[in-house]
């Protein structure tokens, strides 16, 4: 099925129809939502035609499948050139879901409702797009467009404080994807002459990029991993997280963490790794340490926080570190596990936000000290909380511990007892989300806010997290089901580094 | 032998409509119907270049000792961006100047300053490149001085036609020199001239350079030849500021395009260094000051500096690819550029201020055109997909590009300085999209813009996406012009 068919370019014309739809929906709110869920749940079906027609078995397994290569402008090289593998396809489905769950999160939103669900679906297309191009300069315009609809989502519907936040993110990342412009450049223009010809196709530019000079080759590299650090982001980079996460709205910061980190960690297996390997072993230590320099710091960032969803925000640094720390062994099952966090991460972490963001709707705040003993209040929303924490903090049984197993695994194998430190962080992570869980919805009721009139999770605030629950335990439970696709694309990337 | 005029015909053209258009003011009295005569005109004259795009191009004219007019690919293409710079500036002011006295005399020049572009764009002689200039630059003093009551109006005419006319003495006075240098005024005939000439430093060439660099720098609105620029821009009527921006101010980099380019070619180590200093200087500047406008207008002009800064690499890298590019960003320019005054002159023509602080809200009152200056701002910050971003790039990359080359290392700097004023812009592009869409105005009364200017923004932002998206087939004719223009860039 599909083997002429452009499915990868209908999944991104789709939303982007529905997005264009939707913002001319104007002020009917109601139908704009409609359009919204329509369209994103088309998205979603075509991503799962996509993932069922994946094939596994060898040797079309390793391969990119789905490919569609069409000349944009052939003078400079640049090429329409979508095709996924294993990793990519797995970022695939989980960006038409959550774009998909999160709009139907959204459903309550009642202020220019039109533009926001367009926006979503903009973002949509932007976020597919970078996880689906082959080609260097698609994947950079796809990695810019993603930035304007965000940039509004937290600059219009943000917090007290979004004007600042929403600016911040918009500069602090353009300038990186600016760096990485850069690293671009450089590596067209010394590429281009060792291929015979100008080209941005990913693909090809990996085959001749060993030749290219040591010292020019770091200079690219920097760039580049710079570029994708900061979206990740890590520590040094990461000060523009909390502010924008804090003061976007729910379903933004569903997908800010959920997909806009992982473009980042993408960046680096799909073109650092891969199209650097001699440099990335060079760097592995280095690589190695900025990971756990943002697990050990994020974790003791979480410890600090009043604010729920500022706790979470932080715990996303300390979660993308542990996929850079899988990243960083260089290993099969560690570069793996790193994708299958990412995966997991994105699952997990979508729950979280919105029950972050259910708090602050119902009872009016999300400072820890301001709750307290709300579980018989609402039930379903406490339970969901915990759950969501439990997977965040690796309970066997759900995704969490499948992938930071696996991580600190690889790591052992690499780094010997090294390892203790991520480990020893994990104890943190359990314990700020057991304090955070115990001092919020458990011991006597709070009677600093008004518990009176505290409404439980609505239907589509409940269908979402449902659905999102049941794969955190699924996948917990069979993580093959998701490792089978990643394990094939593995040794593909790593083919230089051994 | 008798003059073969063919090459003149879409100049002609224009020239009779503006001198009919006095007549004609006669019986149609009111400026919507004097627009409508002068888009005829305009879309005739466009008739003819593209009928000889399409049908091979017609002899060059002049004798046989003295070359005056080229109609090449080159010439052709910024005619018809001239034309289309015209013909939204003419649509714009259809209902712009409804109510002010000379409309007949407004669209008259109009025509003469576009007439005087596309001489500028043809010209292969330094004589027919001046009396282009000067007719372009006397139609553009009047028109800048149209609202001759209003005071900002009159004392920004008094500013550009002191500073123009010095400039003209300047590039005049370089003209002379060349002439007195190589005894030829022929653009390729000074070329071979001068590198006939024993290679040692010649002072009379070398003040040549500057007077001409300082001559034609007014026009362009070089740093530090600027100061003029965001006064006469606030100044003028708005669709006018849109004409100097996005018209004038191109006829000033096809001067510097044809001087340096093909006249100095030959003396291209002496100015290179230079231009790469001022191509610097100039989008530092007119960035870092377009941080702190407070006035849209003003905004626009200092950001018209930076974009002219990132043109000037053309120069200072002189290969075939950075003329390439500076052409293709010369045409995204002025439609992004053009249409964001188009977009100001709709708003002041609905009584809304021309502080940045006046568009507030603006997402709701009026959300098309709203979304068309978002569109047009981002375009000039170099966002992808669309146009500018496309002809950023292709402008730092030839910087890269020619970097490679030795002895030519330091253009990558080029390149650097460019993308970190990109990163910079965006500041102030986004600070007006945020007041547009994310701030709460004083009300959320709707705007209703009239047809004309509707159709000005609409032409604009139709080309800004359109080639942002495809951009094959204009980059083809770019990479044509810059062939027609330096045969012998590598």
């Amino acid at each position: 099925m599909f083997e002429n068919f452009p499915i990868l370019s209908l999944l991104l014309i789709v939303p982007l129809i529905g997005s264009m739809m939707t913002f001319a929906a104007g002020k009917h709110a109601k139908a704009a939502r409609y359009l919204a869920l329509v369209f994103s749940g088309i998205t979603l079906v075509i991503a799962t035609l996509i993932i069922m027609n994946f094939s596994l078995s060898a040797p079309l397994g390793t391969e990119f499948q789905f490919d569609e290569a069409y000349d944009w402008v052939p003078m400079l090289g640049i090429s329409y050139h979508l095709g996924v593998d294993g990793i990519s396809m797995l970022m695939v489905f989980l960006s038409a879901l959550l774009v998909f769950l999160a709009i139907l999160f959204s459903w309550d939103v009642e202020e220019r409702t039109s533009s926001y669900m367009g926006l979503m679906l903009l973002l949509d297309v932007g976020v597919l797009g970078v996880f689906t191009a082959l080609d260097y300069f698609l994947f950079y315009i796809f990695w810019e467009v993603v930035l304007i609809p965000m940039y509004f989502l937290i600059a219009i519907w943000g917090g007290p404080s979004r004007a600042y936040a929403s600016i911040k993110f918009f500069i602090y990342t353009h300038v990186a994807s600016l760096f990485m412009l850069l690293g671009i450049f450089a590596l067209y223009f010394t590429a281009s002459p060792l291929l015979g010809a100008p080209s941005f196709d990913m693909i090809e530019i990996a085959s001749v990029s060993g030749d290219i000079g040591h010292a020019l080759q770091l200079i690219i590299y920097a760039a580049l991993f710079f570029g994708f650090i900061v979206k990740m982001p890590m520590v040094p980079f990461h000060t523009w997280l909390p502010d924008a996460h804090v003061q976007a709205p729910t379903a933004g910061s569903v997908l800010l963490a959920g997909l806009l980190l992982k473009m980042g960690s993408y960046g680096i297996i799909r073109i650092c790794v891969f199209t650097f390997p001699d440099i990335t072993v060079e760097a592995q230590v280095l690589i190695a340490i900025i990971g756990v320099l943002s697990i050990v710091y994020g974790a003791f960032a979480c410890l600090a926080q009043t604010d729920l969803k500022k706790m979470v925000a932080y715990s996303s640094i300390s979660h993308m570190g542990i996929v850079l720390l899988g990243i960083a062994t260089l290993t099969d099952l560690g570069m793996a596990a790193a994708v299958f966090q990412m995966f997991a991460h994105g699952l997990i972490t979508a729950v979280l936000f919105m029950t972050c963001g259910m708090f602050q709707h119902k009872a009016g705040t999300r400072e820890i000290p301001l709750l307290g003993g709300l579980a018989p209040k609402v039930p379903v929303l406490s339970t969901v909380m915990m759950i969501g924490f439990m997977a965040s903090l690796g309970l066997p049984g759900l995704v969490g511990f499948v992938a930071e197993f696996s991580v600190f695994t690889a790591t052992y194998d690499f780094f010997d007892l090294w390892v203790i430190v991520p480990i020893a962080s994990v104890a943190l992570t359990a314990a700020y989300y057991i304090w955070a869980m115990q001092r919020s919805i458990f011991g006597s009721l709070t009677t600093k806010i008004d518990t009176e009139h505290i409404h439980d999770a609505y239907w589509f605030e409940t269908v979402p997290l449902a659905v999102l629950i049941g794969l955190i335990a699924l996948f917990g439970i069979y993580p093959r089901l998701v490792m089978d696709i990643i394990v094939p694309s593995i040794p593909r990337i790593l083919t230089g580094v051994i | 032998m008798a003059l073969d005029y063919s090459a003149l015909y879409p100049v002609l053209v224009m020239v009779i409509f503006a001198a009919a258009l006095p007549a004609v003011n006669l019986v149609a009295k009111s400026s919507r119907s004097l627009a409508g005569v002068s888009v005829v005109g305009i879309l005739s004259s466009m008739g003819f270049v593209i009928y000889y795009m399409l049908n091979g191009y017609p002899a060059m004219m002049g004798g046989e000792t003295v070359l005056l007019l080229r109609l090449d690919v080159f010439a052709a293409l910024f005619a018809l961006v001239f034309q289309f710079v015209a013909l939204y500036v003419v649509l714009a002011s259809a209902r712009y100047i409804e109510k002010d006295r000379h409309q007949a005399e407004y669209f008259s020049l109009i025509m003469l300053a576009t007439s005087g572009m596309i001489v500028v764009a043809m010209a292969v002689d330094l004589i027919s490149l001046f009396v282009g200039l000067e007719t372009a630059s006397l139609s553009s003093y009047a028109l800048v001085a149209f609202r001759k009551r209003d005071k900002r109006g009159a004392e920004a005419a008094v500013k550009y036609l002191v500073i123009g006319g010095m400039s003209s003495a300047l590039s005049l006075y370089g003209i002379s020199l060349l002439y007195g240098i190589t005894g030829t005024t022929n653009l390729e005939g000074i070329n071979s001239g001068l590198a006939a000439m024993s290679s040692g430093l010649n002072p009379a060439a070398w003040l040549a350079i500057a007077m001409l660099l300082a001559g034609f720098g007014f026009k362009v609105a070089i740093v530090p030849f600027h100061q003029w620029a965001p006064d006469v821009y606030e100044g003028a009527p708005t669709p006018i500021s849109g004409l100097l921006a996005a018209g004038s101010k191109k006829m000033g980099m096809v001067l510097l395009f044809k001087v340096f380019l093909v006249a100095l070619i030959a003396l291209k180590a002496d100015w290179q260094i230079l231009a790469a200093i001022l191509a610097i200087l100039t989008m530092t500047i007119g960035n870092v000051v377009a941080l702190q406008q407070t006035n849209i207008k003003r905004m626009l002009a200092y950001s018209s500096i930076g974009q002219a800064g990132y043109m000037i690499i053309a120069i200072a890298v002189a290969s075939q690819f950075a003329v390439e590019s500076s052409i293709f960003h010369i045409i995204t320019h002025a439609f992004m550029k053009g249409g964001a005054f188009m977009v100001v002159a709709a708003l002041s023509y609905v009584a809304l201020g021309e502080s940045i602080a006046d568009y507030k809200g603006l997402g709701r009152r009026a959300p098309l055109v709203a979304l068309s200056m978002g569109i047009f701002l981002f375009a000039l910050a170099g966002i992808p997909p669309l146009s500018g971003f496309w002809s950023k790039v292709f402008l730092f990359s030839s910087a890269i590009d020619a970097s490679q080359v030795v002895d030519q290392g330091w253009m990558v700097w080029l390149a650097i300085a460019g993308i970190l004023n990109s990163a910079l812009s965006l500041y102030y592009y986004a600070r007006v999209v945020k007041y547009m869409f994310v701030d709460d105005g004083p009300t959320t009364e709707r705007l209703k813009i009239p047809l004309s200017l509707s159709a000005a923004i609409a032409i604009c932002l139709v080309a800004t996406i359109a080639i942002g998206i495809w951009p094959e087939p204009v980059i083809d004719l770019c990479e044509q012009a810059a062939r027609a223009l330096v045969p012998l860039l590598g």
